[in-house]
């Protein structure tokens, strides 16, 4: 049983950085590459031309989006952890929902849940500025709109894996 | 009439244009609609404007003629705030825009509507959300039935009244360009700034843009500052033009002033423009 359950917590720390990579690569990727065309196409330029500020309009709200949509993801990416997890136990060594949960949430606290899920809305927050400012700086064409799409996914990801160290360290020195 | 004759001309036209006494403003109907002053912009060290100054006096329409990469979009995009230049000054109405913030500088924008080259429209939204685009972040006051009526009438405007719905990928480049002038007409514009409206199209589609261009300004009397290298579309819709070369002004005057000037560059430009115009013909 000790075996395993180490197994589910391998799966589930492994499941936990791809969502972020996941998300790093398809948001980032998407928002970088979208304002980057914007941006090649004058349609930012024309957005400021008619007397709209382009960063309030575009930058902020997809930061916004980045910045509440991640934890939201979280908790979904967790439920369906624990259904996948009862599942997949279950199949293993037959158990009942309510024995995995009670088991499942024994020595789980409130520093469990909380700091981990809220402090990826800084992982939102690092996705989406990066992709916004790759995205509105662009140069050149076609080419242009690649490079944008590639330094936000690769830049996103890697600061991404970064901020995780540091919030890691500053969640156990805060909720020890 | 040398190059330094008119560039000395220039200068105490646009000099007396943009310090103009009190009385003269009045008599004038105020201040120029745009004055720029000595304006330098560089890229990358590559230098683009050399101490451009010009002047454009309301429900004036200036053609800024120039072989391409001479510096003519980018004199617009200074003109509007979307770029920032090095050194020189630029004042809309009489208000310097040099350093304002990008807030303060769309309250200046209000007042200006900008043709870009290749439309710019949105490409996600459909022609007459595209029009409707600057009224609903900018008549907040106004009702969605107004701004409906308003966008139906300024695309009835520009000949685009049964293509409210379509994508601009689904229509054609004069189309677009159509769109795009309705557009910038959204937020009535004191002035029309227009960047080679006539690009890639057709002579046919050029010259509809062209009685487009001197229709709206007969019923708006905008200022226009009109950039294009087609002499044919500038001696069309602009009383007076401004010629550029590598950054400097190399004549400023009339088209009858165009013609008889002397000066190397600017015969040149002339014999090579009635060259693309015979071309276009002959095709």
């Amino acid at each position: 049983m000790k075996v395993s359950c180490d197994g589910h917590a391998r799966a589930a720390l492994e499941a936990y950085f791809n969502k972020f990579l996941v998300v790093s690569g398809r948001a980032g990727a998407g928002i970088g590459a979208e304002l980057a065309s914007m941006k090649v196409t004058e349609q930012i330029d024309a957005i400021e031309a008619s007397a709209v500020n382009p960063y309030k309009l575009l930058a902020a709200t997809r930061i916004l989006a980045c910045i509440l949509m991640l934890p939201l993801l979280t908790l979904a990416a967790d439920f369906c952890a624990l259904a996948t997890g009862w599942v997949s136990q279950t199949l293993v060594e037959p158990l009942s929902l309510r024995q995995f949960i009670n088991s499942g949430f024994s020595g789980a606290e409130f520093s469990d849940l909380l700091p981990p899920t809220f402090k990826t809305a800084v992982f939102g927050l690092i996705i989406g500025l990066i992709a916004c400012f790759q995205g509105m700086r662009t140069r050149g064409g076609a080419e242009g709109v690649g490079r944008a799409a590639m330094n936000s996914v690769v830049l996103s990801s890697l600061f991404v894996i970064v901020a995780d160290v540091v919030l890691v360290k500053l969640i156990i020195i805060c909720f020890p | 009439m040398t190059v330094e004759d008119t560039t000395r001309e220039f200068n105490m036209d646009t000099t007396d244009c943009i310090a103009m006494k009190p009385e003269e403003v009045e008599k004038d109907g105020g201040e120029p609609a745009v004055a720029v002053r000595d304006l330098h912009k560089s890229f990358d060290g590559q230098r683009v404007l050399n101490g451009i100054s010009m002047c454009v006096r309301r429900s004036q329409t200036v053609a800024v003629l120039g072989r391409s990469g001479t510096g003519k979009s980018v004199l617009l995009k200074l003109i509007i705030g979307l770029l920032q230049p090095d050194s020189g000054s630029i004042r809309i109405h009489g208000q310097d825009i040099a350093g304002l913030t990008l807030d303060r500088l769309g309250e200046i924008g209000k007042k200006i509507g900008f043709l870009f080259q290749q439309a710019a429209l949105y490409d996600s939204l459909t022609v007459g959300q595209n029009v409707a685009f600057p009224l609903q972040h900018n008549k907040k006051q106004m009702s969605s039935s107004d701004q409906s009526d308003r966008v139906t009438e300024l695309l009835a405007e520009v000949g685009m009244e049964g293509e409210l719905a379509k994508m601009p990928s689904a229509i054609s480049g004069g189309m677009q360009k159509r769109v795009g002038l309705a557009r910038a007409l959204a937020l009535e514009p004191d002035i029309l700034l227009l960047d080679e409206p006539t690009a890639g199209l057709d002579p046919i589609s050029a010259g509809e843009i062209d009685d487009l261009i001197l229709k709206l300004q007969q019923e708006h009397r905008m200022a226009s500052v009109v950039v294009t290298h087609d002499l044919h579309s500038a001696k069309a819709i602009a009383g007076h033009l401004i010629l550029l070369n590598e950054g400097n002004v190399v004549l400023e005057g009339t088209f009858e002033e165009l013609q008889h000037s002397e000066d190397k560059f600017v015969q040149a430009f002339l014999r090579q423009s009635q060259e693309d115009t015979c071309r276009d013909r002959r095709d």
